[in-house]
């Protein structure tokens, strides 16, 4: 599962706040999606880019002032990330063509996810309260069906209930547009 | 070092880092730098001896207003371009304020003497010298720049060189005020603006390669 934005952002916030605990932990879960953005575009395995990765990760400490708190955070990490690709084509003395980081923040995935995620808050709230809070707690928040109704006080069986009729009326309304 | 390892290292000792910290970084390499420049202008050119008279006339304020604006709008220009995301430099025509302003001044002060006296009051007695001094002089400032710059993550190395020139140029110029007798708009519309553009183009000049990082 890919951290999201807001969740990236909270912690770069966090470490510029003095806290070290967010700030390793926005540097580990950096590492899968710095590495993911390199191997699309450096033709190289191995130590090639996981030295552009401790790179960036490096460069993502030192200047991490030039953040703002006010801006997104994905573009701010791709912005770095690919001025140190640039850079490291620039010593290989290699062209290859490099993209905006507008569509590489839609290549990221970081565009579809946050308005993915707009667009299912959006048909929830369209729900009863119980079967939206259901779905919300099993297909979001990946909770067993029995944690579930633990948490709300309900019988399993509702619960399940109320998933399948909350699924079903959203895949009608999806289907007739009726939003 | 694996990534792990480094990881661990880069999250001890995490220091706060406050809100405007890229302008107090930035203020503090102007600062730091223009130290030494106000000491080669004192030690080394000389502080103009009427400068407490020259202080209650209007030219040395005509003067000191003109390089301290410039001087503020190329903090806001540098801050931005000292950040990695392509930002719009829609801002930069504010520059052109003070310019004008300046050229507006000129032409008043132009108007109330003889066309006769135009070209001594455009060159002064100092304009061949005067922006090379002001290029000189923005060196040390320019340095303590680069400094700033160590913690902070350009993009556009030329436009940031080019601005952190640009900036090293108006506040050099503004020490200088404290040597330079000139006294007309023109000749500093034209002689200081050009010493501000040289140290601007000599910044553009080494911009990708001192700040590379």
């Amino acid at each position: 599962m890919r951290t999201s934005e807001e969740q990236l952002k909270t912690w770069m916030i966090g470490g510029l706040d003095g806290d070290a605990v967010a700030h390793g932990a926005l540097l580990s879960a950096l590492v899968p999606l710095l590495r993911n953005f390199y191997r699309r575009r450096v033709a190289d395995g191995g130590d090639e880019i996981e030295d552009l990765v401790q790179d960036t990760l490096i460069a993502i400490h030192t200047r991490r002032m030039t953040f703002d708190r006010d801006r997104v955070f994905s573009a701010w990490l791709f912005a770095i990330a690919r001025y140190k690709m640039i850079d490291h084509f620039r010593r290989a003395r290699q062209r290859v063509p490099i993209d905006g980081v507008h569509e590489m923040m839609g290549d990221e995935g970081f565009e579809d996810s946050s308005n993915a995620r707009m667009d299912v808050e959006r048909l929830l709230d369209s729900l009863p309260p119980k079967q939206a809070g259901a779905i919300r707690a099993t297909r979001i928040e990946g909770l067993s069906v029995a944690e579930t109704a633990q948490n709300a006080g309900l019988g399993e069986s509702d619960v399940k209930v109320s998933i399948h009729r909350g699924l079903k009326a959203l895949s009608e309304r999806i289907k007739g547009n009726t939003l | 070092m694996n990534t792990d390892a480094l990881i661990a290292t880069l999250s001890i000792g995490v220091k706060p880092v406050p809100r405007r910290a890229v302008r107090r970084r930035l203020v503090l390499g102007i600062m730091a730098g223009g130290a030494i420049t106000l000491l080669l202008v004192v030690l080394g050119l000389g502080v103009r001896p009427d400068l407490s008279l020259a202080m209650r006339g209007y030219s040395f304020w005509m003067k000191w207003i003109y390089t301290v604006s410039l001087g503020l709008c190329s903090i806001v220009l540098v801050s931005r371009l000292a950040r990695p995301e392509a930002t719009s430099l829609r801002g930069l025509w504010l520059l052109a304020v003070p310019f004008l302003a300046l050229a507006v001044v000129g032409a008043v002060e132009m108007a109330h003497v003889t066309p006769g006296d135009w070209l001594a009051m455009w060159l002064g007695r100092t304009w061949k010298l005067c922006p090379w001094l002001v290029l000189m002089l923005s060196a040390p400032i320019f340095i303590g720049l680069l400094w700033s710059f160590r913690k902070l993550a350009p993009t556009r190395l030329r436009a940031a060189g080019a601005a952190a020139g640009f900036a090293a140029g108006a506040w050099a110029a503004t020490l200088y005020c404290l040597h330079c007798p000139e006294v007309s708009a023109i000749f500093v519309l034209t002689w200081y603006t050009s010493g501000i553009a040289l140290a601007a183009g000599a910044g553009a000049l080494v911009g990708p390669r001192f700040l590379r990082w």
